[in-house]
């Protein structure tokens, strides 16, 4: 009974599992940097209520949570539509769009993912702020734009703080599914070492061990980010 | 519009339905005894018993679904001592049967921390007058802490519960024909891509909501009036 | 403020240009790359095979650069819309459902397609046509997804438990492992898979289905081109001619498969 190390560390398939797992690391910060945005955007746009906008957001996070990523996957890699990879060439990607086609796919796809689920975090955190602060602040008189510099924004990003370590957490695991795809990312170079030298055990056991890492270093980054957050401000 | 692709569609994808809830529903219900073992092995003052259930649960939750399907049924499959032996061969041969594991033993882990959040919720006053009305600690834990436990966990699971109907659809990977299987293999076939992904996006959206609604409903039987 | 929109906008006028041809003079050919001996990409995404034959053949005529992309077989055909490349030489049939969608060149090559089974099995013994379909009842069968077999067996052998996947590797680690009874695919990938050591046990059936048996089956396999690309096509299509007609096609074929199933010019 052979467990395949041998086959894992010929090959070169130790290599090709870290640089599969550094894309899985690009593609998940990607997607949570543009859910992130989505889900603030969203966010705000639910919170204040803004109609008809509100019920787009509605609809879209409805959708998106209650829907399986992999169909949402299977949808934007099928359906290729044009503009994705135009929007690709507008930021200056071009020879990125052809060659990190999946790659593009993969951050749009489960950075919308993502959005959904930041939304929430988002909506939630503002909701939790006391409306005194803000009903004080106006009565001072302070302008919009600072009212939300000043005194929402801290106070969101401090409460949905632990909120966007579980969309984090779920967002890098969500990266696994664009393998089915053909992302080089870490599943996908494990699925295809396990193909080729007919050893998927360890091969999906050291993807495994990998995606438990990025998880660990990620909770204590966050553990130590939360504390900081914490010490600054007061409340 | 083309009806008889819409015919088609949803004939055929609608046959995945049942087998998208058979996996749910078995899924669910080995996954919470396991949970619920979890989760009392972890509130436990036992070391050994609570360090497995820690561990267990953060490896779980740790790695993606995929892996964890994959593992057990292209990994374990490769191994001579479990192709022969009927027993392991019956769970980890057939995809349906490896999905529902896999699915099991991964919500598992995340309704063992739902339910844990659940009994260590329970004022410790309400343990405190159990103990000294003289209840045995089984007593105390199937009059008291247990429904306790499932009442403050109940909107929790139920968004759990939605989880496990939505990782179903990696059974697809590993030849299941649920919902999202039926689904690839149309979109493979005719690549009406939009219209496939509608059908079976209302599909899942149906069954969600339904369960939603019923776990909302569950939650306002058991809430007391009042209070 | 506005200047950064300014130039946002700038950026996007720039953007909206053509994205297939990232340098004149080449042809950016758009292949599966995990399915021998049609196409293989090694770690490097150099690609070798039948297909990778034809295509440097082809772009030597066309005198133009060649450049292969890899992409999953199902998603071949939306890619190729997507203009990530130019054309698609990949082992693909010509089949009514994908020229809903796109165009193909003239067929170049047509290839017998096999099913195998566990030596001494009832399948396994089958001699022709009709004992296949009975013996097949049932069993599991399988098939890559999006693949004119997947195809096939669903329309032909209704009564056989259809299994798809992604890849062929998939495929052939559940049929050596016993999740399969049997696989479809074109006789030469069935022959690549019997000669690993896990296929110890199996073998061809007797029975040939040929792609001209069912229209599923396509009516050759082509080079895809996207429909408005009229001008391409006929170039593609004098350069096959030429090819077929010098022997290069041929060449290629029995370098290979062993055989000639290469087509000429009609």
């Amino acid at each position: 009974m052979q467990f395949g190390l041998m086959q894992l560390w010929d090959g070169g398939w130790v290599g090709a599992i870290l640089r599969g797992a550094g894309i899985t690391i690009l593609v998940a910060i990607g997607a949570m940097l543009l859910g992130l945005v989505t889900g603030i955007a969203c966010g705000l746009i639910k919170w204040a209520r803004v109609v008809p906008l509100n019920w787009l957001v509605d609809i879209y996070t409805t959708v998106v949570r209650g829907v399986p990523e992999l169909l949402i996957i299977y949808l934007l890699f099928f359906s290729s539509v044009e503009f994705v990879a135009r929007i690709g060439t507008a930021f200056g990607w071009a020879g990125l769009a052809e060659t990190g086609y999946p790659f593009l796919i993969g951050i749009i796809a489960i950075g919308a993912i993502s959005g959904s689920y930041s939304t929430e975090v988002v909506r939630g955190a503002l909701a939790a702020i006391p409306t005194g602060h803000v009903e004080a602040a106006r009565a001072l008189g302070m302008p919009r734009e600072r009212i939300f510099r000043r005194i929402i924004l801290p106070q969101m990003l401090r409460i949905a703080a632990p909120g966007v370590n579980n969309v984090w957490q779920a967002t890098m695991k969500d990266t696994a599914l664009i393998s089915v795809v053909g992302l080089q990312e870490l599943m996908r170079t494990a699925y295809v070492g396990a193909g080729s030298t007919r050893s998927p055990f360890i091969f999906y056991l050291v993807a495994g061990a990998v995606y438990l890492a990025i998880t660990f270093v990620s909770q204590v980054g966050f553990k130590r980010a939360e504390r900081a957050l914490v010490l600054k401000g007061r409340a | 519009m083309d009806w008889d692709l819409l015919h088609r569609a949803v004939t055929t994808i609608g046959k995945g339905v049942g087998t998208t809830l058979t996996l749910a529903s078995i899924s669910l219900a080995i996954g919470f005894c396991l949970g619920l073992g979890l989760a009392v092995m972890r509130v436990s003052g036992n070391r050994l018993l609570s360090g497995f259930a820690e561990y267990y649960s953060a490896v779980f939750r740790g790695t993606p679904l995929l892996v964890q399907l994959f593992l057990f049924y292209y990994g374990l499959g490769q191994f001579d001592f479990v192709r022969d032996n009927p027993v392991l061969w019956w769970v980890v041969g057939g995809g349906m049967h490896c999905a529902i594991m896999a699915l099991a033993l991964n919500t598992a882990a995340y309704t063992s921390e739902i339910l844990r959040g659940g009994l260590m919720s329970i004022p410790t006053g309400l343990i405190e007058a159990a103990k000294a009305a003289g209840m045995s600690r089984i007593l105390r834990f199937r009059r008291i802490e247990f429904p306790l436990a499932i009442r403050q966990a109940l909107p929790a699971y139920g968004n759990e519960m939605v989880l496990v109907i939505k990782g179903t659809s990696l059974a697809s990977t590993i030849t299941v024909l649920e919902i999202t299987g039926h689904a690839k293999r149309l979109m493979s076939q005719t690549y009406a891509i939009f219209e496939i992904f509608a059908i079976a996006g209302i599909f899942y959206l149906l069954i969600n909501t339904a369960l939603i609604l019923a776990v909302r409903w569950i939650e306002n039987r058991l809430t007391s009036p009042g209070r | 403020m506005k200047l950064k929109l300014l130039s946002l906008a700038a950026i996007l006028a720039c953007g909206l240009s053509p994205l297939a041809h990232a340098a004149e003079g080449e042809l950016v050919i758009g292949t599966e790359g995990a399915y021998p001996p049609f196409s293989m990409a090694d770690a490097n995404g150099n690609v070798t095979g039948f297909d990778a034959d034809v295509g440097n053949a082809v772009c030597e005529k066309l005198q133009l650069k060649c450049r292969f992309v890899v992409q999953a077989f199902d998603g071949l055909i939306p890619a190729l819309n997507a203009k990530r490349f130019d054309i698609i030489i990949s082992g693909m049939s010509i089949t009514d459902e994908r020229q809903k969608q796109i165009d193909f060149s003239n067929s170049y090559a047509e290839f017998p397609n096999q099913f195998v089974a566990k030596k001494d099995t009832d399948l396994a013994a089958a001699k022709d046509f009709d004992t296949l379909k009975k013996d097949l009842s049932g069993l599991r069968v399988g098939v890559q997804s999006g693949t004119t077999h997947a195809a096939y067996v669903e329309k032909v052998m209704p009564d056989a438990q259809l299994m798809t996947y992604d890849t062929l590797d998939q495929m052939q680690i559940d049929l050596s492992s016993g999740r399969l009874d049997t696989s479809f695919a074109d006789t030469s990938a069935q022959n690549d898979f019997l000669a690993k050591p896990e296929a110890a046990d199996f073998q061809l059936v007797d029975v040939v289905i040929d792609s001209a048996s069912d229209a599923t089956l396509g009516k050759g396999l082509g080079i895809g081109i996207r429909k408005d690309e009229g001008d391409l096509k006929a170039r593609i299509n004098q350069a096959l001619c030429d090819l077929g007609e010098d022997g290069t096609l041929k060449t290629a074929s029995e370098k290979w498969f062993k055989l000639d199933i290469s087509q000429k010019c009609k």
